[in-house]
């Protein structure tokens, strides 16, 4: 079997009779950037919420690194090293840029519940923040609050808090979403640049993104894989282009 | 039908939307005549179904112009403006879990003559009659798409925006909405759709416009379709 | 086997008795009934939880007993009539405030109708004081029926008849008319149900509308079976709360057969077990937390969260030598202030002071609205009175083991409140506290209406003489220098940096890794202990631990001084303390109307200045100066007082 950091096995989430994800398997493969398609509603963010325990699975198995983490809670789940990104840009809004990163990289200090100690403890965090930020591009930014950054900064904001984890797999839901064409060109730069040492999960609707960056493509139609393939597998498929591109005799 | 005398039926100018601070909308320009059949299309995330949403006054933030008969209703709430005649399908269809089929169906209230009466409308779709006294979200996707349609043909609105009507359905499904929008047609409904599927599209709708990073980037007339086919194909990334 | 049985019916009390009891609970659970309707209908639509329910509910009995005296006019008539006015006026009220603080976040709804009701309880106190006004039975339904095994006044047969028909028809309404199917869609989808043309706003009105006169319908019910008075509603309310907790909040069905339920449930308790009677709801409700979070009748429901208000983030930007000369003055002036203004007043400042840092400290910094928090700062006077009297604690004893107790207390509340977010946490501490105070009620050592007197200082580590006021005030100053100097720290600390991501991004902290219950828990606790010292400090200095102190009002405090003087900035609390200190010292001659005033203070915070004293001030700062460069930021202004819940968007 090939070595897949993640897998995730006869996924199913059902909502009220109405099966959102039905029997969805899928594997990720170390290093890889791995792009989730599909039209509206195909259940591409309730894989995402499956995988990352943000909602739990009628039936199925989730499998990182060889370890069944089914039922683990979603903070337990990050700590091991798969860590998620939102649609929704997710910053802490009345927080400065700095201080965002700085709650990404605080955990590993095991420092955290201190309620005792200085805040000026967090300092040794700087340098490391700093560079963070300016892998993204935003040092220019450091010390404004992050709620009050243009939409593109704070998604790249996001992007970095996210390194800050030093997550092994990274998955990213929608992650070039209401951006501008410069910007989308900077975070798909930006993903390209981690993948290799990390492994990328994505949702995305932009083919032209999906096209550029990923190894490999899962695409899903109403709740269920449709193909899984290269782009060029993927985009050749007739039925991928019926359900998705809907143009068989374009 | 683009040189159809007479004002349009709808006129949307220069239309801009926000969702809190994301701009959605850069300026979308098309118009709707009487009896035609418009679709919006486009890749995900183009802003199709902004479009439809700002037209009902839906997304909290908008600049431009939207002319109905005439008459500007940019400053119109969205109740307003479905009193007007516009009515809405939404994507995903807006079944109400809490309501059986029957109240789905009944729920919106009749602005105008001349609406279709719900006999006409189980003719129309005879599945919905079975299941009438079920709940609205346990039917099937195109038992959901048929009463998301069905509902909005009782209020005497003749124009009517649907958002993504074959969005996850089966072939033979998608067949049979098309069926139900080219008989829409024939009964003298105006139609704006917003659709993914330009194969679906190609059918049934006399003009297409395509959208593009929440703007409108191209127009193509029904007789230029099979001309433009490459072109259409490069704008939906196929 | 006879002889069994009637041994195992000597147990039983007499039939009449029992069955009394049963009736008793029975129309008890009728008025729970229809007022947790009315709260599950207003809920379901304008989502807001109308604390004003229980005012509104006094206000129908009143209304009947105004007609009646002014008037003349009878029973029939006003059970039309009164919950017309009534529900007019919370049309009223839904035009001029609710409808501006729909896009805002629940919470602020609720602080809203708090603010509602402490201006109409107080006017009501300040027209008719305290004391009950009798209202006499109907004469068409006055007598009783001889059922045999006991006597049944028609009356109570009456409400009781009366309440099922209403709760019945309500339903029957909801969920089986085309105006049910309306109101349901648009529960469900206001914006679609709007863009079909329903015009949503004026059936939200009037909802509201509806919801109000129901509550008054059942105070028309009430008004000849208890004596009408300011605080009857509010007795009523929080019970109403746990019961809306228990049966699931959304759900009209849940509303009615908890309500009963939990009505027969209270009756039999009195039968049994008379002490435990008044809190058998919460213990039920405590139970149920643990066992079914989300209720008995209602499903895990994930709300949308409310968009987001924003605001232009504020920032005192103080100069780090600044905010130490402004640290000196700041303690020489708490130094000297006593040699100028009466040192129990200034003590009192700094009680509530400690208190509402406290609060802040849940409510700024972790998003979490308790309404529970008289529990801690009550039970932690009686705590210190207690141990000063009859045990002969040291002072410094007494405060510290006021604060353990407080946040012992803490870890038990806060274990089954965290399981539940935003409104229902609210009502969940309301709640629990009002339990805390039914036992302070009840217990012995409290000493009931009279409380815990003659409360001696003691002798500070056996050297100082607390008698000494001057003495007294240096201990409390002492007290509160070392409280905020921990709270800042903690606010400072790694531990608060996590707390205030959690309470701008729930879910983005949980993806980070962050396991927020946990710190949501320590921050309650540490919020509750703090909250005791000021409680205890309170007894010590008014030598005197009473119901006030533990009672729903003070909590109430806790909330006004922070919201007044800013949430979520370091300073405001204490301004919030000092005013409202005031307002109570100075204002005490004028009555009820400090309650009154209270209340109007908080519904202009709500509805004007969301960002209190200190943050509209230190907003107005940024403002003027723009950008410091090498300045230092020494709060942020914001009134972020919610999290939603993870996963709260779904596909």
């Amino acid at each position: 079997m090939t070595a897949f950091v993640l897998e995730a096995v006869g996924l199913s989430r059902e909502f009220g009779g109405f099966y959102a994800v039905n029997d969805v398997s899928i594997g990720i493969e170390q290093g890889r950037i791995h792009a989730l398609i599909g039209p509206n509603g195909a259940g591409k963010t309730t894989v995402f919420n499956l995988l990352t325990k943000f909602l739990a699975p009628t039936a199925g198995r989730i499998v990182y690194k060889g370890q069944d983490i089914t039922r683990l809670r979603p903070a337990a789940v990050a700590c091991l090293g798969l860590v998620r990104s939102f649609q929704i840009s997710a910053v802490f809004p009345h927080l400065s840029v700095r201080d965002n990163v700085r709650l990404g990289l605080q955990r590993a200090l095991g420092t955290s519940f201190h309620f005792w100690r200085r805040g000026r403890s967090l300092d040794r965090l700087n340098d490391r923040a700093e560079s963070l930020i300016a892998s993204v591009g935003l040092q220019a930014f450091m010390g404004e609050t992050a709620g009050q950054l243009p939409y593109g900064h704070r998604r790249a904001l996001e992007l970095a808090t996210t390194l800050a984890l030093d997550p092994e797999v990274l998955l990213l839901d929608e992650p070039t979403s209401g951006l501008g064409r410069e910007d989308i060109g900077r975070i798909t730069e930006l993903i390209r640049g981690l993948a290799g040492e990390r492994t990328i999960l994505m949702v995305e609707h932009n083919l032209s993104v999906v096209a550029a960056l990923s190894h490999r493509i899962t695409v899903m139609a109403r709740g269920r894989v449709l193909v899984e393939g290269s782009y060029a597998e993927v985009s050749a498929n007739l039925e991928v282009r019926a359900a998705y591109m809907g143009s068989t005799n374009a | 039908m683009r040189d159809a005398p007479g004002q349009p039926l709808l006129d949307v100018t220069e239309l801009r939307a926000w969702y809190g601070d994301s701009q959605a909308l850069h300026g979308v320009t098309f118009n709707v005549y009487q009896g035609e059949v418009v679709t919006l299309l486009g890749r995900n995330g183009a802003g199709k179904s902004t479009t439809l949403k700002s037209v009902m006054s839906i997304v909290s933030r908008r600049t431009g112009s939207i002319r109905h008969q005439g008459t500007e209703c940019l400053a119109l709430t969205s109740d307003a403006i479905a009193r007007r005649g516009i009515a809405y399908c939404p994507e995903e269809r807006g079944i109400y879990s809490s309501l059986t089929v029957e109240e789905n169906l009944l729920l919106p209230p009749v602005i105008a003559p001349g609406g279709m009466s719900v006999e006409e409308i189980y003719t129309l779709f005879p599945n919905l009659r079975e299941r009438r006294s079920g709940q609205g979200t346990k039917l099937s996707g195109g038992e959901q798409q048929m009463l998301a349609i069905g509902r909005i043909l009782r209020t005497g609105a003749k124009l009517l925006l649907l958002d993504e009507p074959t969005e996850g359905l089966a072939p033979v499904l998608v067949e049979q909405i098309g069926a139900v929008i080219a008989t829409l047609k024939q009964r003298g409904f105006t139609i704006l759709l917003v659709e993914q599927n330009a194969h679906f599209a190609a059918g049934l709708a006399d003009r297409h416009y395509v959208v593009e990073d929440g703007r409108v980037v191209d127009m193509i007339a029904r007789a230029d379709l099979a001309a433009s086919g490459a072109r259409l194909a490069a704008y939906l990334g196929v | 086997m006879i002889e069994i049985l009637t041994n195992w019916m000597d147990l039983l009390p007499p039939a009449p008795a029992l069955f009394g009891q049963l009736l008793v609970g029975l129309i008890n659970g009728s008025f729970y009934a229809v007022l947790s309707l009315g709260l599950a209908v207003i809920f379901g639509l304008l989502n807001i939880v109308n604390f004003t329910h229980g005012a509104q509910y006094m206000l129908g009995g009143l209304a009947a007993y105004a007609l009646f005296t002014y008037a003349g006019i009878g029973y029939w008539p006003a059970l039309l009539l009164a919950p017309l006015l009534v529900g007019a006026s919370g049309i009223v009220m839904e035009r001029l405030f609710l409808r501006h603080l729909y896009r805002l976040d629940h919470l602020y709804g609720m602080l809203l109708t708090f603010g509602v009701t402490l201006v109409i309880e107080g006017l009501v106190r300040f027209q008719y004081g305290s004391t009950g006004s009798p209202y006499p039975v109907p004469a068409s339904l006055s007598g009783a029926w001889d059922l045999g095994f006991m006597f049944m006044p028609i009356y109570r047969g009456w409400v009781v008849v009366a309440a099922l028909v209403v709760c019945l028809g309500t339903w029957f309404v909801i969920e089986k008319t085309k105006l049910g199917a309306y109101l349901r869609a648009a529960t469900e989808n206001p914006k679609l149900t709007r863009a079909f043309g329903i015009n949503v706003p004026r059936m939200v009105m009037l909802t509201y509308g509806f919801g109000v006169a129901l509550a008054a319908l059942a105070g028309v019910m009430a008004a000849p079976i208890y004596q009408i008075n300011a605080n009857m509603g509010s007795e009523i309310i929080i019970v109403v709360f746990a019961v809306v907790v228990i049966g699931g909040m959304g759900s009209i069905k849940g509303a009615i057969v908890s309500g009963f339920m939990l009505g027969l449930a209270e009756g039999m308790t009195k039968v049994f077990y008379p002490e435990a009677s008044t809190t058998v709801v919460f213990i039920i409700m405590a139970i149920v937390l643990l066992v079914r979070p989300a209720g008995l009748f209602g499903a895990v429901t994930l709300t949308a969260a409310p968009e987001a208000e924003t605001h232009a983030t504020g920032r005192a930007l103080v100069a780090p030598a600044t905010l130490r000369l402004l640290v000196i003055g700041a303690l020489l002036c708490g130094a000297i202030l006593p040699l100028l203004v009466y040192p129990v007043f200034l003590m009192k400042v700094l009680c509530f002071a400690i208190f509402a840092c406290a609060f802040n400290l849940l409510m700024g910094f972790s998003g979490l609205l308790s309404f529970g928090h008289a529990a801690f700062y009550g039970g932690a006077s009686y705590f210190a009175a207690y141990a000063m009297k009859a045990w002969g604690f040291d002072p410094l004893g007494a405060v510290l083991g006021g604060g353990l107790l407080a946040g012992v207390l803490g870890v038990a509340f806060g274990h089954l409140a965290i399981r539940r977010q935003g409104i229902y946490f609210a009502m969940i501490t309301l709640a629990l506290a009002q339990m805390v105070y039914f036992f302070a009620v009840q217990a012995e050592f409290t000493g009931n209406d009279e409380g815990i007197q003659a409360v001696p200082r003691g002798v500070l580590l056996g050297v100082v003489n607390l008698a000494n006021p001057l003495a007294m005030y240096y201990f409390v100053f002492a007290c509160f220098v070392a409280s905020f100097a921990a709270i800042a720290r903690i606010i400072d600390s790694p531990f608060g940096q996590v707390l205030k991501g959690i309470r701008d991004n729930e879910a983005r902290a949980i993806s980070l890794g962050y396991e927020t219950g946990r710190y949501k828990l320590i921050a309650f606790v540490l919020s509750a202990a703090f909250s005791g010292i000021a409680g205890a400090l309170d007894a010590l200095v008014f030598q005197l631990a009473s119901l006030t102190n533990v009672h729903w009002t003070m909590s109430g405090h806790a909330l006004l001084m922070t919201i007044l003087g800013g949430v979520g900035t370091l300073t405001g609390p204490v301004v919030g303390a000092i005013i409202v200190a005031g307002m109570e010292n100075y204002l005490a001659q004028l009555g009820a109307w400090v309650a009154v005033i209270h209340g109007c203070v908080f519904i202009v915070c709500v509805m004007m200045f969301r960002a209190g004293i200190v943050g509209e001030i230190s907003a107005w700062f940024v403002r003027r100066h723009a950008m410091g460069s090498n300045l230092y930021p020494l709060q942020a202004a914001e009134p972020r007082i919610v999290v939603s819940g993870p996963a709260a968007r779904e596909r």
